[in-house]
């Protein structure tokens, strides 16, 4: 056979220049470069986060007055809405922001020249847009986690369907996020060991990590589920409350410790922001580390589900609530360290600082709610509290992950987005996010319980609950401020530069849009976490 | 010697060993079961034990590999290798196949609640997509020059795809056609059979005066494909099967209103 004309090796360098881009609409469909496969889960991931901020303020105006308002025909179809704008918000927006600006960023970040699996990564991508589509539509035409007046025969087919388009989303979720770790791990350039990795490669080792150990336990409950509804042995749908029933059985990952997870990125994009802003290194880049693998390994939850019976009120549970606190504390910590120890930014505040600080902060008041919520006094498990802490966590995840798309513009979209819309976006959604959030858990303290369109009984409930639904609107037009500035971004480009921001790290040193294969020439050998800084004359950049 | 990675999988070792000593003596362990792997004596909580000192082999296990991948450094690779600098990561040429396979699975899904029939036409796109995308994936890595590879590829699989993607239009066009013709009177079908010889040749005449179709357009049908398999089947799942009408034992009669309420009833 002589077939081949050169060894791989020979040839390595010579065919490091990918194939010539086609564009258009067949680029979205063929594409093997990970900055276009990025880009299809980060548009498609601002698109579900504009349907579900408006899905979430839809659920608060019903929730206001459960006798009087009804948006959506009846109270099975609120509750549909109801657990749709939770698996939505937490698998089909937060999640994918993340993989959307990893898939982007941490080849770049590790200094590969792409995704590893990039084919499989597409398929991750399309995989997770006919998930989203298939489980939107069959939510959308009667099926949901369940129905609160028993699941009749007819129902139970857009169920399973909805059961199953959740599982394929999750799936996608896990091949991208494979693609991503497995870069990580095994693409990094010449001399960056694991400790010299970026922060927020180094996050999405970690929340890959976890997300992968975590969503397989999931797809397993929804096999049960669905085995269940296909007339097994009518475990749940058999029940006396079946709907609770069948939503509970998933519903654990938008439950502490799980839904940390979706959150954990924010503790890599603030630490891989914060020093440039700073304009200067992380103070500990390997407390951090280990601070992020920490917030890590406490968000991993498969266990505390209620199929192995109630486990939320045993020591475990408790010890992983309150100290889930303490990586996301001391991750602030070390930040606001490197921000004070460098030169603070003179005038506005930047769009992506106000959005990585106020995620941090965020996520900081989801774990402080949560270590509240597992005080078993307190009863605050089945109030409105577990929302608060839901949906502090994906607004944190939100703000977190358009704080990174605003840093990393020039590399995911060739282009800056605008400074002040950006800022304004970011203040609404801090805002929003807290309203949205602590009203929630405050009205937990007066027991105003989760369980759908259940009045307060009690004035300052009712009052947190329209607090709430404030938040939502507000959260929505931060999210309408945000596209709106990024679709102007494509209507009127303006130049942005290699590094407008002075970055350490290596996506920095990449031209800007990245070409394909990223590097025009191999990056040197990296010495530190900060490889950028290291060949700035003067600065020592040793080894951490 | 011992690297960063190493040094903390193997710390978790120790950590998990004596925590599922401790937790087996704390919970009924006798003699030294707990440290001889029950070997004389129990263990304590099986459960439990078995957690943590299954934890305790996982992290061993992760210590070794990482040891001996020197904590997956580049440059320790390189140095084991023999190379100044491990080589890029192989360029990999677009495809359609992680496309079609995602629709593919997404019949899958659908076929589990519609039908064996949709589901094993994802199985099949699935199988395919499997055979396309592994001969794709040597081709990439066959030469050093990209042309080359494509060349290569098709030399291989072209004989294959051709008379599979030819038997598949013609087998989708004569479904197609068949449900218009069912559907339309007779004076529609023969307008209708009109229509379709016309199209196919006028597509005919297309091709043939212009083989190289742009990208774009040859894109966005596989999309409109992919998008209608997809959404028929939701609707499909959405509305229920279609009233199938139940012939009775009564051959020759024509009232297929009383069918249907026949298998209604027999329902």
């Amino acid at each position: 056979m002589t077939m081949t004309e050169a060894p791989p090796s020979e040839a390595a360098e010579s065919s490091a220049a990918p194939l010539p881009a086609v564009g258009g609409l067949y680029d979205w469909l063929t594409t093997s470069d990970h900055k276009a496969i990025g880009r299809i889960w980060l548009r498609f991931g601002a698109l579900s986060l504009l349907f579900f901020s408006v899905i979430g303020v839809l659920v608060s105006f019903e929730r206001l007055d459960a006798d009087a308002i009804d948006v959506f025909g009846g109270v099975n179809s609120y509750f549909q809405m109801w657990s749709l704008y939770r698996f939505g918000i937490v698998l089909m927006v937060a999640i994918p922001l993340f993989v959307g600006l990893a898939t982007i960023i941490a080849p770049m970040q590790v200094g590969s020249t792409n995704i590893a699996f990039p084919r499989a990564a597409l398929a991750a991508a399309w995989g997770y847009v006919l998930g989203s589509l298939i489980t939107v539509i069959s939510v959308l035409a009667g099926g949901g986690w369940g129905a609160l007046d028993g699941v009749s025969g007819d129902e139970a087919d857009a169920i399973r369907l909805t059961l199953l388009g959740t599982g394929m989303v999750m799936v996608s979720i896990i091949l991208g996020t494979i693609c991503i770790v497995t870069t990580v791990v095994s693409l990094r350039t010449s001399g960056m060991g694991l400790t010299k990795v970026p922060l927020f490669a180094w996050s999405m080792l970690v929340a890959g990590s976890v997300w992968v150990l975590t969503l397989p336990v999931a797809i397993a409950n929804i096999a049960v589920l669905y085995i269940d509804l296909s007339g097994g042995a009518g475990l749940f749908v058999g029940a006396p409350n079946p709907s609770f029933d069948l939503y509970a059985q998933l519903a654990w990952i938008l439950d502490q410790p799980a839904v940390y997870a979706a959150a954990v990125p924010v503790l890599g994009i603030a630490g891989s922001v914060i020093p440039v802003v700073a304009k200067g290194r992380q103070v500990s880049h390997e407390a951090m580390m280990i601070l992020l693998g920490l917030a890590g390994l406490l968000a991993i939850g498969g266990w505390s589900q209620p199929f192995f019976g109630d486990e939320r009120d045993t020591l475990v549970y408790i010890a992983f609530g309150v100290a889930a606190m303490v990586p996301v504390l001391a991750s602030l910590g070390g930040n606001s360290a490197t921000l004070v120890s460098g030169e603070a930014p003179v005038g506005i505040p930047p769009a992506h600082m106000i959005g990585v600080l106020g995620s941090m902060l965020l996520f900081l008041a989801a774990t402080a709610a949560g270590a509240l919520r597992v005080i078993d006094p307190l009863d605050l498990i089945g109030t409105t509290a577990d929302t608060g802490v839901l949906n502090l966590v994906a607004v944190a995840a939100i703000l977190g992950s358009l704080g990174g798309w605003w840093f990393w513009a020039p590399k995911t979209d060739g282009r800056l987005f605008s400074g002040i819309q950006g800022l304004g976006a970011m203040i609404l959604l801090l805002l929003g996010g807290v309203l949205l959030g602590a009203t929630d858990v405050i009205a937990g303290f007066v027991d105003t319980p989760d369980v759908l369109l259940a009045s307060a009984d009690d004035s300052l409930g009712d009052a947190m609950i329209v607090l709430s639904m404030i938040g939502s609107i507000v959260v929505l037009l931060g999210v309408l401020g945000a596209l709106g500035a990024i679709t102007l971004a494509y209507v009127k480009p303006g130049e942005a530069g290699d590094d407008p921001w002075g970055g350490h790290t290596l996506e920095w040193a990449t031209a800007t849009p990245p070409p394909a294969g990223n590097f025009a020439e191999p990056p040197a050998r990296v010495r530190s976490e900060a490889p950028l800084l290291d060949e700035t004359p003067g600065d020592e950049g040793g080894e951490s | 010697m011992f690297t960063t990675g190493f040094k903390f999988f193997f710390g978790l070792t120790i950590a998990l060993t004596i925590g599922a000593v401790a937790y087996g003596y704390s919970t009924g362990g006798e003699h030294v079961g707990p440290v001889t792997l029950g070997w004389k004596g129990g263990v304590g909580d099986h459960v439990g034990y078995l957690v943590l000192i299954g934890g305790a082999f996982a992290s061993a296990c992760f210590a070794g590999i990482i040891v001996a991948f020197r904590d997956a450094d580049p440059a320790a690779q390189s140095h084991y290798m023999g190379v100044e600098a491990i080589a890029p990561t192989t360029p990999v040429s677009g495809s359609f196949w992680p496309v079609v396979g995602a629709f593919g699975g997404a019949a899958m899904v659908l076929g589990l609640v519609l039908g064996p029939a949709v589901f094993v036409l994802g199985l099949v796109i699935c199988s395919l997509v499997a055979i396309e995308w592994t001969m794709d994936a040597w081709a990439d890595r066959a030469t050093g020059d990209a042309e080359a590879n494509k060349a290569l590829r098709d030399r291989i699989m072209a004989p294959f795809e051709i008379p599979v993607a030819g038997a598949l239009g013609v087998a989708v066009m004569a479904l197609a056609a068949s449900r218009i013709f069912l559907n339309a009177t007779k004076l529609g079908a023969v307008v209708w059979a009109g229509v379709i010889a016309v199209t196919i040749f006028g597509l005919g005449i297309l091709y043939a005066a212009r083989p190289k179709m742009n990208r774009n357009v040859v894109a966005g049908l596989v999309l409109a494909v992919g998008v209608a398999v997809i959404a028929g089947g939701i609707v499909t799942a959405v509305d229920g099967q279609r009233d199938f009408e139940h012939h009775s034992e009564h051959h020759g009669d024509d009232h297929g209103e009383d069918h249907s309420e026949e298998g209604e009833a027999s329902e």
